[in-house]
Formats: structure tokens, sequence, C-alpha cells
């Protein structure tokens, strides 16, 4: 008859043993989906032939960079990205040169990408993005005409 | 120790979520890994472009709603009265990566219209 002394009511008080095992649990799953977690980036342009040129009357430095069919980077006309080389270290340093020249010699570097028309734009965002690596910020965006 | 776990969970919580990614499907961005982060305090028009392999035609689709493509004056009147008076009003472009460059300079020139010239290309941080 000891059962009687003990109500089915009983409280029990507040578990904090099974409720550490159930927030490790969830903390875990979060943990392994945080390596896995996509993010957007953004690469920032602005279009060609912006208002904000005519008000200054020194000459930028201008660079073209074409994007061809195939993939190839030019740089001012010279090769420097074959269509495979995805990470575009030729143009990478080059380009950190320019802008440190450019910040020397206090000049703006005005940078076109110049995509022809059916190139991917995948290898015009791994132009941009080799940019943004080099910290260039003027960027602007253009496509050529072919006809 | 459970206020450090916690503390921890809520932690890996937010990180994980913060960014619910609203990608259309059809689209798959291109790795951009040393672009900034976004920031969607700033208003953005955004225009998603996917790309049929089969046909090689570009769709356009502004937020959720699909565009037509020849519709140019229709398309940059919605833009202009999106931007309003906002100067910092942006376009960003959200394409998939096979797509030819001739597409996104068409809605480069839709925004150009509209007077927006803050553009913004996006891509991920890593491959999937």
């Amino acid at each position: 008859m000891k059962q009687l002394e003990q109500p089915a009511d009983a409280n029990p008080g507040f578990q904090i043993a099974p409720m550490i095992d159930v927030v490790f649990v969830i903390m875990l799953f979060f943990m392994v989906m945080a390596g896995a977690v996509k993010v957007e980036h953004e690469l920032k342009t602005t279009l060609p032939g912006n208002a904000e040129t005519s008000k200054e009357m020194e000459m930028p430095d201008e660079v073209t960079i074409g994007v061809s069919e195939s993939g190839e980077i030019t740089l001012n006309e010279d090769p420097v990205g074959a269509p495979a080389d995805r990470l575009l270290e030729s143009l990478y340093n080059q380009m950190k040169q320019m802008g440190q020249a450019a910040e020397q010699s206090k000049t703006k570097l005005l940078i076109t990408v110049q995509a022809e028309e059916t190139a991917r734009y995948e290898r015009v965002i791994n132009v941009l993005d080799c940019l943004a690596k080099a910290n260039i910020s003027n960027v602007t965006f253009a496509v050529a005409d072919t006809e | 120790m459970i206020d450090v776990l916690l503390v921890l969970l809520i932690f890996f919580m937010s990180i994980t979520s913060s960014q619910v990614l609203k990608v259309d499907k059809n689209i798959s961005l291109p790795v951009a890994a040393n672009g900034v982060k976004r920031d969607d305090k700033a208003a953005a028009g955004l225009i998603n472009i996917s790309w049929d392999k089969t046909t090689g035609v570009a769709k356009y689709k502004l937020d959720d709603r699909e565009l037509d493509m020849n519709d140019k004056d229709g398309i940059a009147k919605e833009l202009a009265a999106r931007k309003g008076d906002n100067p910092k009003y942006r376009l960003l472009v959200r394409a998939d990566k096979d797509c030819h460059a001739k597409y996104i300079s068409k809605a480069l020139e839709w925004g150009a219209e509209a007077g927006i010239e803050n553009i913004a290309f996006s891509g991920l941080n890593h491959e999937e």
C-alpha cells in the first residue's frame, strides 16, 4: 500500500537533463547546416557613360577587358586568360598593379568589361569577381556588337 | 551549461537561416566569392534571368512575374515607377551562368531606360 502515499499526479519537477540532450541534438543539426549554407554575394557595377564622368574633366585611365565567346579574356587586346582558367591569376596581378599605380598618381581607373554577344555570363562574373578581389570599384559592363 | 548551449544554439540558428534564398530554382548562379555580402536594406529591383539550354533563349522575371522581352517601354516604365525618386535604387541581376551576355545587357538597357545606374550582379559564395 505504499503506492497510495505517492499520488499519480506527483510533479517530479522540471527535468534539465533530457532538455540538454534535445538542445544538443538541435545544435548539432544547425552546426552541420552552417557549413553548407550558401550566401548570395553581389558584384557592384555602374552603367557605362553615366553622368558622373562629365563632372570631372580629368581623363581617367581607361582599360578594356574583353570576354570572347570561347571564354578567352583579353586585357587591352592582349590575351591574359585561357578559357579554362577560372581564377585569372595573371589578370588579377596586372589589375592589382594598375590599381596601385592609379592610386599613387591619384588618377581614376575606369574599367570596361566588354563581352561578346554570345559570351557566357559565368565568364563575365569570373572577370568581375577578379576585379572585386583586386579592389577595383569603377567597373562598367558593356556588350560589343559583333555585327 | 544550459545557458551556453542555448546561446550557441541561437547563434547557429541565426547564421543558417539569416538568408533564406529566394532563388528561382531554374537558375544556377555563378560563383563570385569576392563579392560583397548582399545588403537587403537598399531597395532593389530583382531581375531573374533563366536560361533554356535546348532553345538557347533567356527568360526574364521581375521579382516573381514573367516579363515580355519585347515590351521594352513597358518594363522601363515599371522600373521607373518602382524607382520613384530614390537615387539609391539598384537593379539586381541574377542570371544563370550559361546565359549569353547580350541577354544581360538587355536587362541593363531596361535599367538605363528607367534611369537606374546602380547595377549589381549576383553570385554564390561557393560552389554547390
